[in-house]
């Protein structure tokens, strides 16, 4: 039992700082941060929270534009089909027309 | 039916130049008179951008595609009325006025006294601007302009109007009279 006191008090036993324990400390505290490396910036940026950010970005700067444009290049799509089907039927209404008076005269 | 144009079929088998299109705004007033109107206008970017999305596998889009491939400008402009007299003559002065300067002719003109129908096909060739092809199609409750700018195979055009118009929905300018507005489905 005394033996286990002898030894707490030892090593419980209070001890000085080094002398110059205050400088290094200040010191360390006054360097500037080291620069991160590119991993460590990457780690940083795929942290969940970040992550989500470089989700909403990429969303916003590439899939919403190609959403905006296939929606424009469908309707252009659509309109040029109504067009040219439009354009394509008053044209062949005439010619059948045309045709149809052709073979009234030929039969007179 | 009186045939005011004795233009052969084979008239309209050719092609047309390119050029400027007409200007068809002097219609847009009669959206509001008009019980349906559909309004088209597809400029180059438009054109190709539209060309871009037709599938290859289709053949009436494939022939669409190829048909459009030189063309500038597709502006198509019709107008449905609920009764006679809702137009008139004079809307179609201006875009008769451009389709009076040279280098634009017509080379079919159909009025049919029974159907009340009047259609007529100008083409403008030759010379350094040529324009391409205009239809004006009118009738006592309906109007129909269609102004082609570029190369085109009218007869290819004639096949695939032999196809109908395909029920589609596109969006059409506001009518200020949303009662009467039936939509192409």
């Amino acid at each position: 039992m005394s033996n286990l006191e002898d030894d707490l008090r030892i090593a419980l036993r209070r001890e000085e700082p080094p002398a110059d324990f205050t400088e290094r400390v200040l010191a360390r505290l006054n360097q500037p941060p080291a620069e991160p490396t590119w991993r460590e910036r990457l780690a940083v940026l795929m942290r969940p929270p970040r992550l989500q950010w470089v989700a909403v970005a990429v969303i916003v700067s590439v899939i919403i534009p190609a959403g905006v444009q296939y929606r424009k290049g469908e309707r252009a799509k659509e309109q040029l089909l109504f067009a040219v089907r439009v354009a394509g039927t008053k044209l062949h209404q005439a010619q059948h027309k045309v045709a149809e008076t052709g073979r009234m005269g030929t039969r007179l | 039916m009186k045939i005011l144009g004795g233009f052969a079929l084979f008239v309209l088998v050719g092609t047309a130049g390119y050029g400027q299109a007409l200007d068809l705004k002097g219609l847009e007033k009669l959206a509001a008179k008009a019980s349906d109107s559909t309004e088209v206008a597809l400029d180059g970017s438009l054109l190709r951008l539209g060309a871009k999305f037709l599938s290859a596998d289709d053949p009436d889009q494939a022939k669409v595609k190829k048909l459009v491939a030189e063309l500038k400008g597709i502006y198509v402009k019709t107008y449905e009325f609920a009764q006679e007299g809702e137009y008139a003559e004079s809307d179609l002065a201006s875009i008769r006025n451009q389709l009076r300067e040279p280098g634009w002719s017509r080379i079919v003109g159909v009025k049919s006294k029974k159907d009340r129908d009047n259609t007529e096909i100008y083409l403008k060739t030759g010379g350094s601007e040529p324009g391409g092809l205009a239809i004006v199609c009118t009738n006592p409750k309906e109007l129909v302009v269609v102004n082609i700018v570029g190369k085109i195979d009218l007869d290819e055009l004639s096949e695939l109007g032999d196809l109908g118009v395909p029920k589609i929905d596109i969006e059409k300018p506001k009518s200020t009279k949303p009662a009467d507005k039936k939509d192409h489905d």
